[in-house]
């Protein structure tokens, strides 16, 4: 009887699901599947023009601005790729496993995601960074005052708002372990 | 029958329980349940090749649902409101309209206090899902469901009733 009256409740309610429409829904999948699809594309044409160009200054000189270009590539590279890979394993996950099993994934997961977050991340961060400061000289050397200034401010600033934006992200995702651990 | 038709077949039988389970685990908010709701449907498009049968497609379903709302819940924390606790504190009334509404409400809450598991099987109960399909969705034994649902069902009626 009591158990009923929980029945009867639930029941109660008023269903405002019928918003949306299976061919909406089929579009959005679409749209989002090209969305990544785009994103990966633009993604692996910067990565191989810029490639090409360390490759095409080393063949002339393999000197410091080689060097910082290397290092902004590859760590910039890393961490986009871990985070491809992390996300797409997550939604692999969402699809494969009870839901036991996945709160457990997200348990482990977090974990990972703390790691990478507050090693991997800063690490990157760093590499970029000193790849950076490494071809500064190269910029003056070849731009004018004007354009230096604008490069030197343009750089660390957009180093700088890009640094708070992770920081903001790790916050947030931490926030969510939290309450999952609860 | 063709890939979108059966798709839509599928949507007209699930969307509802689904957006039901998505307004448990969004505390009774029903732009973050829509959204969730919408959210589970791309993922089973997306991955429709990946359902293999070895599992009832019910299963699948309620699955990538559960874990969907799981995974999700940290983009709409900033959207929640706060439970209102002197909700829990007013006896049940059967009354009116309003009454009713403020029941749900009161149902909403206790439902938050309850874990992530157990919020998970009572919510998949509630919307009369069999307890086999339950289990298997879960990964819990039918055994041990049967205990567990009767806990909380104990504990839910009891925490509506008296708000403890």
């Amino acid at each position: 009887m009591e158990n009923d009256k929980l029945n009867q409740l639930w029941k109660s309610q008023k269903d405002n699901s019928n918003t949306n429409t299976p061919e909406n829904i089929i579009k959005l999948a679409q749209k989002q599947r090209n969305g990544q699809f785009l994103s990966i594309t633009i993604l692996s044409i910067t990565i191989v023009i810029l490639i090409a160009y360390t490759i095409y200054c080393s063949v002339y000189e393999w000197n410091n601005f080689t060097i910082g270009l290397l290092l902004m590539i590859t760590s910039l590279t890393f961490r986009i790729a871990l985070e491809t890979l992390s996300l797409y394993k997550k939604e692999q996950q969402i699809i494969a496993l009870n839901s036991k099993a996945f709160q457990n994934y997200l348990g482990t997961h977090f974990k990972i995601r703390k790691m990478i977050n507050y090693g991997v991340t800063p690490m990157c961060f760093i590499i970029y960074t000193y790849g950076f400061t490494l071809l500064l000289p190269y910029f003056k050397q070849e731009f004018s005052e004007g354009f230096y200034t604008y490069i030197l401010i343009s750089g660390f600033l957009s180093i700088f708002i890009i640094a708070i934006i992770v920081a903001f992200s790790i916050r947030k995702e931490n926030k969510f372990y939290e309450e999952l651990k609860g | 029958m063709n890939i979108e038709n059966q798709f839509t077949d599928l949507y007209n039988t699930y969307a509802p329980k689904v957006y039901k389970l998505c307004l448990g685990y969004a505390s009774g908010v029903d732009e973050i349940a829509k959204e969730w709701q919408q959210e589970t449907f791309i993922k089973i498009w997306k991955h429709r090749n990946s359902f293999k049968g070895d599992a009832s497609i019910s299963t699948w379903i309620y699955r990538i649902a559960i874990n969907t709302c799981l995974g999700y819940l940290r983009k709409s924390n900033r959207k929640f409101q706060p439970i209102n606790e002197n909700i829990l504190t007013t006896p049940m009334d059967s009354s009116s309209e309003t009454s009713t509404d403020k029941d749900i409400q009161k149902m909403y809450s206790c439902i938050d206090q309850l874990t992530k598991n157990n919020k998970t099987l009572i919510l998949l109960e509630l919307e009369e899902i069999p307890q086999a399909t339950i289990a298997e969705t879960t990964g819990i034994s039918h055994g041990a469901l049967r205990t567990r649902l009767s806990r909380i069902r104990k504990a839910l009626l009891k925490c509506i009733t008296n708000g403890k």
